[in-house]
């Protein structure tokens, strides 16, 4: 009596669970009949399996149902909220535009009043809207007297409102300087360089991009992560 | 449970009709993954991440048995558990002797107290074969696990295992002897069991 080959015990194993045909079923039944060590083989591969089926099953520990979350799901966008998204980024590129701007146009005024403030007496630093619209009196005349005056008449002169006006471009006390000067270099001052001019529309339009980006790529992200899945 | 209708409803999107199926085989899944990792954690662990896969392969089922589908699912976690578990091993709980070799009948399962005609409990039971199989090779365990725990057909280990049928019977036959060989040890421990099955017909 020799053990069974492997062959003989993957046939045995195949018999155990009905998957011989009729024909390969007989013929070992008949050979088991003859054989007592495929007899015994076979009742030690019945009785292992029987054992492992005997195993017991265990109930889950916990559900494992999905939530929104875990599967990566998000509740359905309204078609509009794309389009709110893109208007949040425009109108947050133009408030602080506009933010920058007033901002600017603040500061330069800011800048004007101490310069009212210390023109000569009499005028004691007048309303401020007044002030803002001298230059636009001031400018034509300016032209004509200016230039003919001497430095000694400009500080002996008291100016008057009326004078002041019509000498002071931009609500600036008549210094020496601008006494002498030509009409063309008495605008000078309007044009220096202002940094904030460019740095709060510079800041606000990066901003912008920058939060135009981030939508972007969130999009992206999520696109992919559907796609994945 | 009408499962073709909730596997298409679940493929469209519907999260409730997949939880639906989760519920009807997260027990299968969760007992596939203990007997192969042998720890309930990581088969609590790999059930989840099991589920999760099989939602975003969904698209991916093309009909056949969904619970064999399932199973492959959970049959890959525990790859990927026990790879892991492989680059950061841990202190294993069979003993051993001086010379490395894992002692075959260890200590914890051989009562000095109780008489050799003391049937065992079914937690002993459970222990003795937990231990045969876990000494077996992962693919081996695999197959014997969904064949003769989960009670699959070849065609569905097959399908769960993802290789050709004369494979699997082939290694189902190799565990199964493998098994017999290491029950062998228990087998004074184990005469009820063993007369039970005796009795029983093909």
């Amino acid at each position: 009596m020799t053990s069974p080959s492997f062959r003989d015990m993957e046939i045995l194993s195949e018999y155990l669970d009905g998957q011989l045909s009729p024909s390969e079923r007989t013929r070992l039944e008949k050979r088991i009949q003859m054989d007592q060590t495929l007899a015994a083989a076979l009742k030690e591969l019945r009785q292992t399996r029987g054992l492992l089926r005997r195993m017991p099953q265990r109930r889950a520990p916990r559900n494992f149902t999905l939530t929104a979350r875990m599967a990566g799901i998000r509740p359905p966008v309204p078609r509009l909220v794309p389009v709110f998204s893109w208007a949040s980024a425009v109108a947050m590129v133009l408030f602080i535009f506009t933010l920058g701007t007033s901002l600017v146009g603040r500061l330069s005024f800011g800048a004007a009043a101490p310069r009212l403030a210390a023109a000569p007496g009499g005028f004691g630093g007048g309303p401020a809207a007044a002030a803002t619209m001298a230059p636009a009196n001031a400018a034509p005349a300016t032209m004509e007297p200016a230039p003919l005056r001497t430095i000694d008449q400009a500080v002996q002169e008291t100016p008057t409102t009326e004078a002041f006006a019509k000498s002071v471009p931009e609500a600036t006390p008549p210094t020496a300087a601008q006494e002498i000067q030509p009409p063309s270099a008495l605008k000078a001052p309007q044009k220096t360089f202002n940094p904030w001019l460019f740095i709060w529309p510079g800041l606000g339009v990066l901003l912008g991009i920058l939060a135009l980006l981030v939508w972007g790529l969130n999009q992206r992200a999520f696109q992919r992560k559907n796609r994945r899945g | 449970m009408d499962e073709p209708a909730l596997i298409l409803q679940a493929q469209h999107g519907d999260l409730e009709a997949f939880n639906s199926l989760v519920l009807a085989y997260q027990d299968a899944l969760y007992n596939t993954a203990l007997r192969i990792l042998n720890d309930e954690d990581l088969a609590a662990d790999a059930v989840q991440e099991a589920f999760l896969s099989a939602l975003r392969a969904l698209n991916s089922y093309r009909g056949g048995s969904f619970r064999a589908w399932l199973l492959r699912t959970v049959t890959n976690a525990c790859y990927d558990e026990l790879r892991r578990k492989k680059r950061r091993p841990t202190t294993p709980l069979e003993p051993e002797t001086a010379d490395g070799d894992e002692v075959e009948s260890p200590r914890w399962l051989a009562d000095p107290n109780a008489s050799p005609e003391e049937s065992l409990d079914q937690a002993e039971l459970e222990h003795a074969i937990q231990h045969c199989l876990e000494n077996l090779p992962t693919d081996f365990r695999a197959v014997v696990v969904l064949a003769d725990i989960q009670g699959l057909d070849y065609i569905e280990v097959a399908t769960a295992m993802k290789k050709p049928l004369g494979t699997i019977k082939s290694r189902l036959a190799r565990a199964r002897l493998r098994l017999r060989e290491c029950l062998q040890g228990f087998r004074e421990l184990l005469p009820a069991a063993f007369r039970l099955e005796e009795e029983s017909s093909l």
